[in-house]
This record gives C-alpha cells, structure tokens and sequence, in this order.
C-alpha cells in the first residue's frame, strides 16, 4: 500500500506541482480582468490583505468590493465545480474501464438536471423562495438524488451476471437520458417566461449565480467527495484489469464500486445544481492526463482535479471576456474548445490503434 | 490445502458442477483436464470464491472461504483467469505492481519482489515499454508475474496460484515456458492449480491429474498413474493411442482419426465398442 503511493512519487509529484502552479497564475488572471479590470498586483494584494498579511497596504476599496462579493466567489465555484467535474469523469472512466464515459453518458447529468429543474419551476409554488437557504440547499440536494437515482438505474440494468456489461450501459444510458430529458420536457411545458429563460441558461451552464450562500452549502460536498475520490485510486488501478481480477488482488469490487459512484453522482449532482450542465471537462481531462503522462489512476485523478479546474477557468475567462459585458455561456465555450480539441484526441489514438 | 467438498454449482436449473472433491496440495502442480464446457473454469471461479453461491465446502489452510475478507484471500490465493484485457496504457512495471495492491509492504521490499518475479519469468528488458505493444506470450507472461507477485513472499502457511488455461493461443516453446515456470514456483511452497488442455503437457508437468466431464470429476490421482487410455477416452470422447516417451519418461497420447457418422441428425465421432 505504502509502497503503492511512493512509486513514481516524485515525477508525479512534479507534475502535480508544476499543474498547481499553472491553476494558480490563471486563478490570479482570472481574477483581474472582467467588468471592471483590476491590475494583478492589486488582486494579489487584496488577497494577503484578507488572509491578514501586508494590511498597511491600501487597496482600491471598489476593487475590493467587486473581488470579494463577485469574483472571489465565482472563482471558487468555477474551481470546485471543475475539480469535481474532472476527477468524477476520471473515477469513472476508471471504474467502467473505459475512456469514452462521461458523467453525462451514465445519466448522472440528466437525472441530476431533471430534479433542478422541477425545483426551478415548482420551487415557487412549493413556497420557496428562490434566493432562501432551503431553496439553495435543497438544489444540490435535489440534484444530488436525481443523479444518484438515474446513475444506480443505469448500473442495475446493465448489470448482467454480476458485471457491467458496457454496450448494455451505454444503451441503457441513452434510454435513461432520455426519460430525463422527458421529465425536463415536461416541466418545462409547465414553466412561465422567465423560468423558462433561467433554464435555458442553465442547461448551457452558468457560473454567474455563484454567491457566498451557495458555496456554504456546496462546497464542503464537493470537497468531501472530490478528496474521498482520491482514496479510491489504487483500487482504480486494480480494476483496469477487470473486476474479477481486482477482486483476486484484494478488491472488495462490490463496495468500492457503489461507493465510487455515489461519490461521483455526489459531484457531479452538486455542480449540475450550482452551474447547470457543464460537458466535456469530465471526458477530456483525465483523457488528456493519460495521453500527456501516463495511466496511473494516482496520477490521473489528482491531475484531474487541477485540470478540471484549470480548464474551466480558461472557458470562464473566455465568456467573460469575449463578449463583454454580456456573457456567453460557459458550456457553450467549454464544447468550444473540448470538442475539436477531443476529436483531435481521438485521431491519435485511431492511428495509434489505442481504442 | 486448498479442499472443495461436495461442490454443488448451478445457474438456475442447469447444475454446473456436480458433487465435485479436488484437493490442492502446496508445492504440487495439480492439473484439470476436461473437454469444452466440462465446468473447468467455473469450478476455478468457485475455488477462488468469484463464484459465491455454491453449495459445499470449500476451505483454504483450515479455513472456510467465506470467513476469508477479500484482502486476506489475496494473500493466500492469486488467480490468472483466461484473457486479461488491460484497457489503459499501463507499464509492465506497473501491473506487476498491481499484484503487490493488498500488501502493506514498503516500496522497497515491492520492488524486490517485482526484481524476482521479473527475472523469474523473464520480462525484466521490458519493464517499462505498454502492456499494450507486448506479443501474446509476452503479456502472458506480464500477467503471470503478477500473480506471482501477490504470492510471492515465503509465508508460514502456504499459497497457490490458480491459473486458468494460461498456454492458450501461445506457441509451443512459450507453452512450455509457461508450464515450467508454473512447476518452478512450486518450490517456494506454492500451490499451483491449472486448467490444461494439451494432455500431453498435462501429464508431463502435473503431479495431479483431475479429469472432469459434464461438471464431474470422472478420474483423479498421481498424474501417470490416472493417465490411462480408458480414462482419456471416456472424459474425451475420442478414441486415443498411449505411448510411452522414454527422453521424458512420460506417457503421452495421439488421437485416433475417425470417420464422421450422422446419427438421429448429429454429427458426432463414434467409438466402437
């Protein structure tokens, strides 16, 4: 086990090292343009001023406003949502033995956006209000559950004697995905003008409602999840050689694989509820990490979870900036760039024969 | 010992294994001769406790599979099932180390052991290239150091390998590679049970010969002494020659060409007598 965790240790430990120090010359980026611009040095200094650090240094009081009542939450969810995003597509992947899955395919997505969405048009008749504490923690919630739901039907019925039978799965995901998409279809039919207008924002995907209320509650899930997801990867590597084999290893299969999803459905419900849906991030990053590096699942899942992050910062910075001051939204922009970028990826291994 | 009892198998009405005994003596190579669909590898799955509902014992150093965890089982028993499929981009260093997974060893003593296990089956020049561009026996080979590697440390109480058909679709000389390797490890206090189906080999390596049919076992015993002629045939179905080959000093068989005959339909071999 021990031994497990160092192998490899230091080269990963620099690659680990140097994706951390991109994350975070972006974050600072990220952090200074929009709106209204702020100059990175004032950025940083308004940072160490609020981790109590050089505060004889004046800052610009409206820049401060603007960093800590709008970007600095923003931020935080776009990384979180990222992160979670990434290692849930690569713990995936891993546990279905198989680079083409994605949160979206097994139905995490759709059932997760089914549920908000019937929050967002029945919440008000439920008397809820739409910026309360219980709407905002009852979404991740809801999301939570619809995308637990979807997930564990997909895994039940494409179960076939105690294995997951993957063209069965992805069969199953489709036909999943589309009783979702029903159940949105249906509840749209029920929604007036404006929800309407909120949804479709929504299933684009929209980081502009971060706040600091609804990072209360949602961060510290996709925290717990996206670290609890780390403690899995030796047991991801041993599944890469099939489950029966990672059972003979010392596996306990059964229970690693419901508690791999759970933490996945965790995730990923919890992002689907703050910022809609968001593709391609789960299915490209840990795809990338393994072409780049190599397929070690203790790398892949910790470089998921910088990359994820790292990724959707970048579409972030993009719709804010290219159509400012208006927005596009951002899974319009991360489709943009995952997509090509994906093909790309594809070709390569079709000529290298890897799939 | 590695002991089934009384083995009842079955998926819904159609019984499997039926009323099967086998033994597994540490430091013996103990091999399982049958036709196609005779029940081998399930029989190989219920030892191993993949295949959890079975009626009957099974017990491993005196103890009952079920009281096993799955990480204490790992230490006992290591299996190599028919055509592992490895869908990412791992090294070959890397699955070997996959057999170390269960163990709370240091990096250290991991990597001896993966030394060993490399040399043994000699792999070590390709300890960093993909299992992905390794010929067939190449990544038999890979697999098989891995399962060694699990079981690789001297214990007080012994440990087997169960290897199931681990010659297919590889040439002779890597077939015979495979074999002798497998009879090597037995000195380490090493069980080793393998599904065979070259007879021939079979009895050239094993110290026990189980022959099953129809989920029975038809004949077990010392691997010469069961290989007889009447055994072969009635597992078979298939009319045989038995030789003596005396650069060995082993028995070996060569099948009788028969003529097809269609009976009530079927095509079938007939044996006359």
């Amino acid at each position: 086990m021990n031994a497990l965790l160092t192998f490899r240790d230091s080269k990963n430990t620099m690659i680990i090292v140097g994706m951390s120090v991109c994350l975070l010359v972006t974050v600072l980026f990220s952090l200074s343009i929009g709106a209204v611009s702020i100059p990175v040095k004032d950025v940083a200094v308004i940072l160490l001023n609020k981790l109590g650090l050089f505060s004889t240094v004046e800052s610009n009081s409206m820049h401060e406003v603007v960093m800590t009542s709008i970007r600095i939450p923003r931020i935080l969810m776009t990384l979180l949502i990222g992160s979670s995003l990434g290692i849930s597509g690569a713990a995936l992947q891993g546990l279905f033995r198989n680079p083409l899955v994605e949160p979206s395919l097994i139905g995490v997505s759709g059932g997760s956006a089914a549920g908000v969405v019937m929050v967002i048009v029945f919440g008000a008749s439920w008397g809820l209000a739409t910026d309360g504490l219980l709407y905002n923690s009852l979404l991740p919630l809801v999301a939570f559950s619809g995308g637990l739901m979807a997930t564990f039907l997909v895994l039940k019925l494409s179960n076939q004697m105690g294995r997951t039978n993957i063209a069965m799965l992805v069969l199953v995901g489709v036909a999943i995905n589309a009783l979702a998409g029903a159940v949105i279809g249906l509840t749209i039919f029920y929604a007036d003008e404006n929800q309407l207008r909120t949804f479709t924002f929504w299933t684009l995907g929209d980081l502009g409602g971060a706040s600091w209320h609804k990072l209360i509650i949602a961060a510290p899930l996709l925290i717990f999840s996206s670290s609890a997801l780390l403690l899995f990867s030796p047991a991801l590597n041993a599944l890469a050689l099939g489950e029966a084999e990672a059972y003979h290893m010392g596996v306990d299969v059964e229970r690693s694989k419901r508690i791999i999803i759970f933490l996945s459905a965790l995730g990923v419900g919890v992002s689907v509820s703050l910022a809609g849906m968001i593709g391609f991030v789960g299915l490209v990053i840990p795809h990338l990490i393994r072409v780049l590096f190599h397929a070690d699942n203790r790398l892949v899942l910790p470089a998921s979870i910088l990359g994820g992050a790292w990724l959707l910062i970048i579409a972030d910075i993009v719709a804010r900036t290219v159509v400012n001051p208006a927005e596009l939204p951002i899974g319009v922009v991360t489709a943009l760039i995952g997509a090509p970028f994906f093909i790309g990826l594809l070709m390569k291994a079709k000529l290298k024969n890897e799939l | 010992m590695y002991q089934a009892t009384n083995i009842l198998f079955r998926i819904r009405d159609k019984v499997i294994l039926n009323d099967v005994n086998l033994t597994l003596q540490p430091a013996k190579f103990t091999a399982i001769v049958g036709p196609n669909g005779a029940g081998k590898s399930t029989l190989l799955k219920t030892l191993a406790y993949e295949h959890q509902h079975f009626q009957g014992e099974v017990i491993i150093n005196g103890k009952p599979v079920q009281e096993y965890s799955p990480k204490e089982l790992s230490m006992v028993r290591a299996v190599l099932p028919q055509n592992s499929q490895v869908q990412f981009a791992f090294t070959v260093e890397q699955i070997i180390l996959l057999g170390r997974h269960a163990h709370r060893t240091t990096k250290s003593e991991n990597e001896k052991v993966v030394d060993e296990v490399m040399i043994l089956t000699g792999i070590t020049s390709f300890r960093k290239r993909s299992y992905h561009t390794l010929s067939g026996g190449e990544k038999q080979r890979v697999q098989l150091a891995r399962v060694l590697a699990q079981v690789w440390e001297e214990t007080v109480y012994p440990r087997y390998i169960l290897l199931d058909e681990p010659t297919s679709s590889l040439d002779i000389a890597q077939q015979q590679l495979i074999f002798s390797l497998a009879r090597q490890v037995c000195e380490r206090n090493i069980g080793v049970m393998a599904i065979v189906h070259d007879l021939n080999q079979a009895v050239q390596f094993a110290d026990q010969l189980y022959f099953m049919r129809d989920g029975k076992i038809m004949a077990a015993g010392e691997a010469q002494t069961v290989f007889t002629k009447a055994n072969i045939e009635e597992t078979f179905c298939c009319r045989v020659n038995l030789y003596h080959d005396s650069c060995n000093n082993c028995p070996f068989i060569i099948p009788e060409r028969e003529e097809l005959t269609v009976t009530k339909n079927k095509i079938r071999l007939t044996i006359n007598d």
